[in-house]
């Protein structure tokens, strides 16, 4: 294990991949920070360049941006109290609070520095958990592998959603799409309309740069909006009061760090989960719950570290199983699969440097977020106010681009338009989007489970159940799905939280 | 465009007859109990349920409202034309990316966008051409891709 990891250390210390590294990480910052573009559109976006690329810069690239892009969410959220993604919505109130009372500095402070512990203390656990579940798992069949992949579409239906109806409608719309194409297991061309470029299936990049950044682009044409105003012009030092902090909240930020990273992991759930619930526990067992929501340092330490350190979590099942826990990781997986790296518990028999490669990858990210962090909050008051008029149409141009580019094909570009519609309309309609995507990345893999599960047992669906873990893994599974139906039937609100996207 | 419960369980029942009718007919070569069409006939069922019980849901709710509902963005006509111009623009791309070649065709939508966005004249023009050459660069200098040039072959570099 110690020789990968040094062969990892020199494939991640290589000129180039460090390059792309700070790239992303500078391209990560500024798009997190310009409230209306989501950490998963930097993501998205993004992918059409990774396709140019050796498989461990293009993970590179992906990890860095989305943990950036995370962080800097908090920068609009506490000088405009706009947050820049959805995972820093839960304490923007206390950061902009803080910048009401002419401390952004410390609000700004706690963002940077909490969410590099939390990112680190994430990266860690990934690191541990990740090879001994996989060596667990390689005594996994087809059975196994198939409850397991239910398990996490019926967690992104059911529990991080408030619509679990419309979620699953979204779902089924995902695996459907993805039956388009000879990638069955019968070889059979199935719903191509005869022609020649569906036979490979949809391709995932147009489909990902659409859904998130061409409806992205339609949604601003509706809402409009200029460049917000910045009242703060003057930021202080920023890791002033930061080991002050520390020591002063030490629980706080081990219980966000951990709460988060088990979020993470469950499927369905991602960074702004993580931040809600954290804050809300961080006020639940705080001795100044009443301060909360006035500027108050607690809750925000908390669901800083949180949000963060979800990211390296939903990545343990992403990289073991290859079930991605948020829309952000079902992208990673497609560049995955797209670098012949398809996740499971053989990557880590298999190419155990790559995925070390991508542990330190996760190590640097969050290391060089301190620096690059600071850069851009000392400029974050120039950033916020670059005109979004401007950004969005060529926002759309480098999506009709980046869908073209991977196969000189003007189809794919059609397609990009086509799923860039169909996310507006659903979303338009309150159907959340990020089932889709999970559906069309699983959906090969879940079918091939199933057909060979069945096969195995001569098409007696008593197959399914007759292994012991597979029998665990049926029974959470239905306990999951059955509990949410039950508690709809009841009329029981599901909680307000929505599955990121 | 803001669909009714009812409409919309409608729609995707429809979809998912549709989906089931294409897929009984799929031939199974190999004569295996679950061939192609197995799958595709599971998920179609699943959707067809799902459809089925929001098409129910927006039938019981009252009031129950038209079956779709222009949102208030669609009535305002500059608001709906903005919008219109995302497809536009990428219809125009398609269409033209090879006749007019990828520089001029991206300025083109660029200056249109800008426009709409009420960016001043000017600006909108010397930003799409400078945007166009930057994002032609990225791809065709640094990543190899093979746009189109068009009319400016001559000027090709």
């Amino acid at each position: 294990m110690l020789d990968a990891y040094v062969t990892a250390l020199g494939m991640v210390l290589d000129p180039y991949v460090l390059f792309v590294i700070t790239a992303s990480a500078i391209y990560g910052l500024v798009v997190g920070c310009i409230p209306g573009l989501s950490a998963t559109m930097a993501t998205a976006l993004l992918v059409p360049l990774t396709f140019f690329m050796p498989p461990v810069p293009a993970i590179a690239a992906i990890v860095t941006t989305s943990t950036m892009a995370i962080f800097s969410g908090d920068i609009p959220g506490c000088l405009l109290r706009i947050p820049g993604t959805p995972a820093s919505a839960a304490y923007v109130d206390d950061s902009y609070q803080m910048t009401l009372k002419g401390k952004p500095e410390l609000a700004l402070g706690i963002g940077l520095w909490f969410s590099v512990i939390g990112g680190l203390f994430g990266t860690a656990v990934m690191m541990v958990a990740s090879p001994a579940i996989a060596d667990f798992a390689l005594g996994f069949g087809s059975v196994e592998f198939f409850w397991i992949v239910m398990l996490g579409l019926g967690g992104a239906v059911f529990i991080g959603s408030s619509t679990p109806l419309k979620a699953c409608i979204a779902l089924l719309i995902g695996l459907l799409i993805a039956m388009v194409g000879m990638n069955n297991p019968a070889g059979q061309p199935r719903f191509t309309f005869d022609s020649t470029e569906m036979l490979g299936g949809v391709s995932l990049i147009p489909m990902m740069v659409g859904m998130f950044a061409c409806s992205e682009v339609m949604r601003h044409m509706i809402s409009g909006g200029g460049a917000p105003q910045v009242v703060v012009r003057k930021i202080g030092p920023i890791f002033a009061n930061m080991w002050r902090l520390t020591k002063q909240y030490p629980w706080q930020l081990l219980r966000g760090s951990a709460l988060g990273t088990v979020i993470g992991i469950q499927p369905g759930s991602g960074a702004d989960m993580a931040a809600w619930m954290s804050y809300a526990m961080s006020k639940r067992l705080s001795k100044e719950p009443e301060k909360f929501g006035t500027g108050h340092p607690e809750g925000l330490i908390e669901a800083g570290a949180s949000n963060n350190s979800s990211l390296a979590g939903a990545w343990i099942p992403a990289l073991v199983f290859g079930i991605p826990g948020d829309s952000i990781t079902a992208i990673a997986i497609g560049v995955l699969m797209m670098k012949n790296m398809a996740p499971g518990p053989t990557i880590f028999v298999n190419n155990p440097e790559n995925v070390y490669a991508l542990f330190l990858v996760f190590v640097i990210a969050n290391l060089v977020m301190l620096p690059l962090g600071w850069a851009i909050i000392k400029v974050a008051t120039r950033v916020l106010t670059v005109p979004r008029k401007v950004l969005m149409p060529i926002i759309l141009l480098f999506a009709i681009v980046g869908s073209y580019a991977i196969n000189n094909s003007l189809f794919d570009v059609g397609l990009m338009l086509a799923f860039g519609v169909l996310a507006f309309v659903l979303e338009e309609n309150d159907f959340p989007v990020a089932p889709v995507i999970l559906g069309v990345v699983l959906g090969p893999l879940l079918e091939e489970y199933f057909i060979n599960s069945m096969i195995k047992s001569d098409g007696r669906l008593i197959g399914l159940v007759d292994r012991p873990i597979a029998a665990v893994l049926a029974a959470i599974t239905v306990t999951i799905v059955g509990w949410t139906i039950i508690a709809s039937v009841r009329g029981a609100k599901a909680p307000e939280l929505r599955a990121e996207g | 465009m803001k669909f009714n419960d009812l409409f919309a369980g409608m729609l995707f029942l429809a979809v998912a007859a549709a989906v089931a009718f294409a897929a009984r007919s799929l031939p199974n070569p190999s004569e295996q109990p679950l061939g192609p069409s197995a799958f595709p006939l599971i998920l179609s069922g699943l959707l067809g349920l799902c459809a089925a019980i929001l098409a129910v849901n927006g039938a019981r709710a009252t009031p129950r409202g038209p079956l779709f509902a222009l949102a208030d963005w669609a009535r305002n006509g500059g608001t709906l034309l903005r919008l219109l111009l995302v497809p536009a623009a990428v219809v125009f791309y398609i269409l033209c990316a090879d006749p007019l070649g990828f520089l001029l065709t991206a300025a083109l939508i660029l200056a249109v966008l800008f426009l709409a966005g009420s960016v001043r004249p000017l600006h909108a023009f010397a930003l799409a051409c400078i945007a166009a050459l930057v994002i032609h660069s990225l791809f065709y200098l640094g990543l190899g891709v093979q746009l189109p040039w068009g009319p400016l072959e001559p000027f090709r570099w």
